[in-house]
């Protein structure tokens, strides 16, 4: 079981003695059940923390947002920021090393296990409970779930309404971490790679079929970019901001400039957007569905990225996030890597 | 549904886990007993993606520009909620007061508004009666329904309105001084249930004035990831950009398209020198929240809020435009 007390007492203490300059964490949220992210400064703060079911969120992007102030600021990174992870997150922590993007010093993990039962997938909840509104939810042992509603409580099988990510999960544990709080326990209540079952089952026509629907109710609000860890590009394919324009910029070189993806939200371009997004996160993506989770018109944008995690496992045998010390895929190269690609 | 041959009905339907708007050619497959739709009936009038004009030019010759405002067929959206209809009217007075915009209109002209009064809040996160709002407000509609224990008591503002009640024909019977009765009831009752407030909603204008440089912008925005979801949700956001696509060179062929754009967005404000006016979460959350508080209210005389609740339903890091204003309204330096 994770102690919340201990959890707080912990972040209290870090605080105290002034070894973190802030703590990236979880605490109620003033609207809705779900938790929201917290940013504790204070060591009397530490008190908000919660620790529960709807703790969903991936807090590494915001490790990365204060790299990018600091770097606004030329600013040097000052104290570490200690950061509450869950398994998945901090796998994203490890590839942003992995990647030179953070310094191991700079960053104090602050490790929870989710001892199996991972986090609820907030539409399958509302399916679950069958127009009931939640106000509350809390783990009830190691496969349930204890959700508050205004007609009282339910208890609901964590199988039922876990995070698809959760039930595939083989390791819910933050193996790289200052401190931990719960126990190892093992996961898996899915193979891995279970969600492409059906997608890669489909016939090709199907599978046009149903991106189309799908891609064509994208908004282009970014969300699942924006939410995304690995997404830190100063500069993004999608953005109107990389030309510069001079006094003797002619109408003609403006009117010209490289549109790699338009902004109207056609067919073509919504395509152009999510498969270069997916393809940026192959052999990176450690399966947190921050992106999907946070999709308004509900895309399975995670399958995208699930796909690509799968390619780079089998012709790579390669799984981010698992090891400081491993290169990035990207950046590594060994003599009996398949080449059958190169023409 | 024969009645309404004439026009494109629009009706609330259940897809991917969401309630949204849809043409639908079978009243069967929607239905009114919806939660709160993902968008409001905003892009139907105003759609993400609107062409203006097409441009298009033979090498040496002159170039050809053919303006497009859209002709779509008449159509009909039942099931608005209040707060998305007041949202209309506030987009009118956008598209409208300086300028008429002619896409718009060709649009918002074609189109009757049936509302549904909401008996209950349809989510936790409704906010209509504290933004001056009602549960079963009339702005912006040309028919609104109320459901009574075993019908539906129909009113018609607007000669659009009528008209369609008189296509209907003998769906509908006069109503009597019982229904009337039952009507007012329900109504009552429905500004009972309980929904989050705003304080002081009066003095939020000249309050925000005064906090424009206030560090509590910092505090609100830490966790803001810059996406669009709040604005693009919004029934009364109405910012563009405006783009020419090309789709030859030679000849020279495109088009010129507006498409939906938020000053969430951290390109929104960036001048083409590199400098950016709002360089940070603290000055966009700013924007926003005075935007639909202060701004509109000192330009229009209205706060754009409407209360629908979206921005802080799909906020994925739980930004709450409620919790943002009672904040603004009792905070000391």
């Amino acid at each position: 079981m994770v102690n919340l007390e201990d959890l707080k007492s912990h972040v209290a203490r870090l605080l105290e003695k002034g070894e973190v300059s802030y703590v990236l964490g979880f605490q109620k949220g003033t609207a809705t059940f779900m938790a929201v992210p917290a940013f504790i400064a204070e060591a009397e703060d530490a008190g908000d923390l919660v620790w529960d079911p709807t703790c969903v969120h991936n807090l590494s992007l915001y490790l990365t947002a204060e790299r990018k102030i600091q770097a606004t600021k030329k600013q040097t990174a000052g104290k570490p920021i200690g950061i509450v992870c869950k398994g998945c997150d901090s796998r994203s922590v490890v590839v942003l090393l992995q990647e030179s993007y953070l310094k191991r010093e700079n960053v104090h993990i602050i490790g929870v296990s989710c001892e199996g039962n991972g986090v609820l997938d907030e539409k399958k909840l509302k399916r679950f409970l069958k127009g009931k509104t939640p106000l509350n939810a809390e783990f009830d042992g190691a496969d349930h779930y204890l959700i508050a509603t205004r007609d009282g409580d339910v208890k609901v099988p964590a199988k039922e309404v876990l995070a698809d990510r959760c039930l595939e999960c083989k390791d819910p544990f933050p193996a790289e971490n200052n401190v931990v709080f719960g126990e190892r326990v093992s996961g898996g209540r899915l193979p891995p790679f279970t969600s492409l079952d059906a997608m890669e089952a489909a016939a090709v026509g199907d599978k046009w079929n149903f991106w189309k629907e799908k891609l064509d109710s994208c908004l282009r609000c970014y969300a699942c970019r924006s939410v995304c860890p690995m997404c830190y590009c100063e500069e993004c394919v999608v953005d109107s901001i990389t030309f510069m324009v001079t006094p003797t910029t002619s109408p003609d070189q403006k009117a010209n400039r490289v549109r790699w993806i338009e902004r109207s939200n056609s067919t073509s371009e919504n395509f152009g957007y999510h498969l270069v997004r997916a393809i940026h996160l192959a052999g990176r993506c450690i399966d947190c569905g921050e992106c999907e989770r946070v999709c308004p018109v509900h895309i399975p944008v995670r399958l995208l990225n699930k796909k690509m995690e799968k390619e780079a496992f089998n012709m790579f045998s390669y799984e981010p996030g698992r090891d400081v010390n491993q290169p990035s895929l990207v950046s590594s190269f060994r003599d009996e890597d398949p080449d059958g690609h190169i023409l | 549904m024969a009645k309404l041959d004439s026009h494109d009905v629009y009706m609330p339907a259940f897809v991917d886990d969401n309630w949204n708007y849809v043409v639908i050619d079978d009243a069967k497959a929607a239905g009114l007993d919806f939660a709160k739709t993902i968008h409001s009936p905003k892009n139907i009038v105003f759609p993400q993606r609107e062409v203006m004009f097409t441009f298009e030019q033979e090498k040496g010759g002159a170039p050809v520009i053919a303006q497009t405002i859209p002709d779509p067929r008449p159509f009909v959206v039942f099931g608005v909620r209040s707060c998305d209809a007041k949202g209309l009217t506030l987009t009118d007075i956008v598209f409208s007061k300086e300028y008429e915009d002619p896409y718009y209109w060709a649009r918002r002209n074609k189109g009757v508004f049936v509302g549904l009064s909401c008996n209950e809040p349809p989510d936790r996160t409704c906010f209509c009666v504290s933004t001056g709002g009602s549960p079963h407000g009339e702005d912006g509609l040309d028919i609104q329904m109320t459901e009574l224990a075993d019908s539906y008591y129909v009113k018609s503002f607007t000669d659009k309105g009528k008209r369609i009640v008189e296509l209907g024909g003998s769906l509908f019977s006069a109503a009597a001084a019982k229904d009337k009765n039952e009507l007012e009831k329900v109504h009552a009752a429905s500004m009972t249930h309980q929904q989050r407030p705003i304080n002081n909603l009066a003095g939020a204008p000249a309050k925000l004035k005064d906090m424009f440089t206030a560090p509590f912008w910092d505090e609100k925005s830490k966790a803001c990831i810059q996406c669009g979801i709040c604005t693009f949700l919004c029934p009364t956001c109405h910012c563009f950009d405006m783009n020419d696509e090309v789709s030859s060179s030679a000849p020279l062929k495109g088009e010129r398209v507006r498409t939906w754009d938020t000053c969430q967005f951290p390109d929104f404000t960036m001048h083409s020198s590199g400098h950016n006016p709002r360089p940070d979460n603290a000055s966009r959350l700013r924007q926003r929240v005075c935007h639909k508080f202060q701004y509109f209210f000192e330009n229009h005389g209205v706060h754009q809020c409407t209360g629908c609740g979206r921005c802080v339903a799909k906020c994925p890091v739980g930004i709450d435009i409620v919790a943002a204003v009672n904040g603004a309204n009792d905070y000391a330096e």
